[in-house]
């Protein structure tokens, strides 16, 4: 049985989510309303997927999502959270999830992305598509070329035909590619984003002078 | 209004210290040729002086009665001169008996009703004063006390017009400040409960099907509108509009909008177009294929462009039917999307692949 955590500051969605997964046969091993507890119980516990929402009372969802990141192994993070945070969402994903779906996404979708989640597949929905593409772009005006995540032209592709809302089938058959091409492709955008990441935070911490001790 | 305190301050301070002054002047000339009446209006203002301080503080008090009591006051005094100072007007030169004391009406005027008030009350006072000269055959008429007095009234009412203008200025930039931090903190309480809940209503109902799945969709249509409400972020630059915030009132159930996480600025026009062709795109989809049709927006920005593209995932568009309905006179889609985008110097093209829908794409160079 997959091992799942919740995480949402609120009792009724927590409450709620909690009560589908177990239903449709993951095990719950926490369900916790803060940030730093999210942390500390995920590193005892250790689940597999953690379904995390951003806006917590205590940590930015970003920095949560850095921080699960960190656990040994690390869980694989599904982020559900509002549209109108798309700052966050995006952060959270460079730290280090693997998806990203709405809160008013239907139950189907939220046990598929969770099921995807924990095969280590990313959940690409059209939004989130949309703003890792804005994120490419910002990075190719802002850094040089050599120094910055670049998207090859068919990753670029597939990862439009995300955003405009095409199914991985859909995409296969217009590309003519396998699915599971397209996957890979889709999955390879997210894996650079936060190699990227890693990166930058090491630089940052050289830079710093924290590599010193 | 609070910036008119420190006005009034000032010219009661005005006022003692040419009281003080004026006396000096009489001490030092022996009364003129009329003591007694002299230091009669040296009393008469230094009574005056007391009353007009007290008056001018009180705010229910500054009003016309008042204004005009001053500079009758003020003018009487100034009229005593030939008769208090005799010959000797003309050999002390220029000084009348209240001396400098006769601006302070002239100041108050400006003060409480601006520069034309401040300019009248300077051409009452001045027209005492020449009056008072022109009694004595030798004295010599000089104009620029005048000048000054009418200088003093213009320029004072002019800058407490433009103190108080900067004053409402600050006073509703301060306003909309706590209005905005008020919404912040709505948004946040909204955010923390009512949306929550709503969401909550929406993925239930849908599971519970039948009327309750209605609800649900009202509860997420509202979310949605609730949502968009209070996430408004900081103003984009004059004349430019994040063209993001209003694609985003597109989203609903049915409609996705994805866009980057930073803004994509347009000139305002630009924006409002780009958005409206978006909606008579969205418009065209529901006509096309239903109210609860499925539809994706997308907003990107590459090499100095944005690009936004609609898609649906309709039955597409038959080769020719655009061109055909364009001959026929229906010009719907073909005119109010090509029409304003060609105004703006945009393009627009429409791909249609059997199977997965139409593709609008309006393309804009920011």
């Amino acid at each position: 049985m997959v091992r799942v955590m919740v995480v949402d500051d609120h009792p009724m969605w927590r409450d709620g989510v909690a009560r589908d997964l177990a239903e449709a046969g993951y095990e719950v091993v926490a369900a916790v309303g803060e940030g730093r507890q999210a942390v500390r119980v995920a590193a005892a516990v250790l689940p597999e997927v953690v379904v995390l929402d951003l806006r917590l009372p205590d940590l930015p969802g970003p920095e949560v999502a850095a921080r699960l990141a960190q656990v040994d192994p690390a869980p694989r993070v599904l982020v559900l959270s509002a549209s109108a945070e798309q700052d966050d969402v995006l952060e959270a994903v460079k730290a280090g999830a693997c998806g990203y779906l709405v809160k008013s996404a239907s139950r189907e979708e939220f046990l598929d992305a969770v099921r995807r989640t924990a095969d280590g597949d990313a959940v690409f929905t059209p939004g989130l598509a949309g703003l890792v593409l804005g994120e490419y772009r910002r990075l190719a005006v802002q850094l040089e070329p050599t120094e910055g995540p670049r998207l090859t032209e068919r990753e670029t592709e597939v990862l439009r035909l995300v955003a405009k809302g095409l199914s991985y089938k859909q995409i296969a058959e217009r590309l003519v590619l396998s699915h599971r091409t397209v996957q890979n492709h889709v999955q390879n955008t997210l894996g650079k984003l936060h190699l990227h990441n890693r990166v930058e935070l090491v630089r940052y911490a050289i830079e710093r002078g924290l590599d010193a001790d | 209004m609070a910036i008119e305190g420190p006005f009034w301050r000032a010219i009661a301070v005005f006022r003692v210290a040419s009281l003080v002054y004026a006396a000096v002047l009489m001490a030092q000339h022996r009364g003129y040729e009329q003591p007694l009446l002299g230091w009669l209006v040296i009393g008469v203002m230094a009574l005056w002086t007391a009353a007009a301080t007290f008056a001018y503080a009180a705010e229910p008090l500054r009003r016309w009665p008042l204004l005009t009591a001053d500079l009758t006051v003020t003018t009487a005094c100034l009229l005593t001169t030939p008769y208090v100072q005799g010959a000797q007007q003309v050999t002390i030169g220029a000084m009348p008996v209240p001396a400098t004391w006769i601006a302070a009406p002239v100041l108050a005027w400006a003060v409480h009703h601006g520069r034309r008030a401040g300019t009248i009350a300077a051409c009452v006072v001045a027209a005492g004063e020449l009056w008072s000269r022109s009694r004595v055959d030798e004295a010599s008429v000089l104009i620029n006390e005048t000048v000054l007095l009418l200088m003093a009234g213009w320029l004072v009412g002019h800058m407490v017009r433009l103190a108080k203008r900067a004053e409402e200025r600050m006073q509703r930039a301060a306003e909309m400040e706590a209005t905005q931090r008020e919404r912040e903190r709505l948004a946040r309480d909204i955010h923390d409960s009512v949306l929550q809940v709503l969401a909550l209503v929406q993925r239930r109902g849908r599971e519970l099907g039948g009327e309750a799945a209605e609800l649900g969709r009202l509860a997420g249509e509202q979310e949605a509108a609730l949502r968009e409400l209070v996430s408004a972020g900081p103003p984009p630059p004059l004349g430019t509009i994040d063209l993001r915030s209003l694609l985003a009132r597109y989203g609903s159930p049915a409609v996705t909008v994805s866009t980057p996480a930073t803004p994509l600025l347009l000139p305002a026009e630009a924006a409002a177009s780009v958005s409206a062709a978006v909606g008579a795109a969205l418009d065209n989809v529901r006509a096309h294929c239903g109210h609860q049709a499925r539809a994706w927006v997308l907003a990107e920005f590459l090499d100095g462009a944005v690009t936004v593209t609609v898609r649906d995932e309709g039955p597409g568009i038959p080769e020719g039917r655009l061109e055909q309905a364009a001959a026929d006179g229906r010009m719907g889609v073909a005119r109010s999307i090509r029409g304003r985008m060609a105004e703006l110097g945009g393009r627009v093209s429409i791909v249609s692949v059997p199977g997965q829908g139409t593709e609008v794409e309006i393309t804009l160079s920011a």
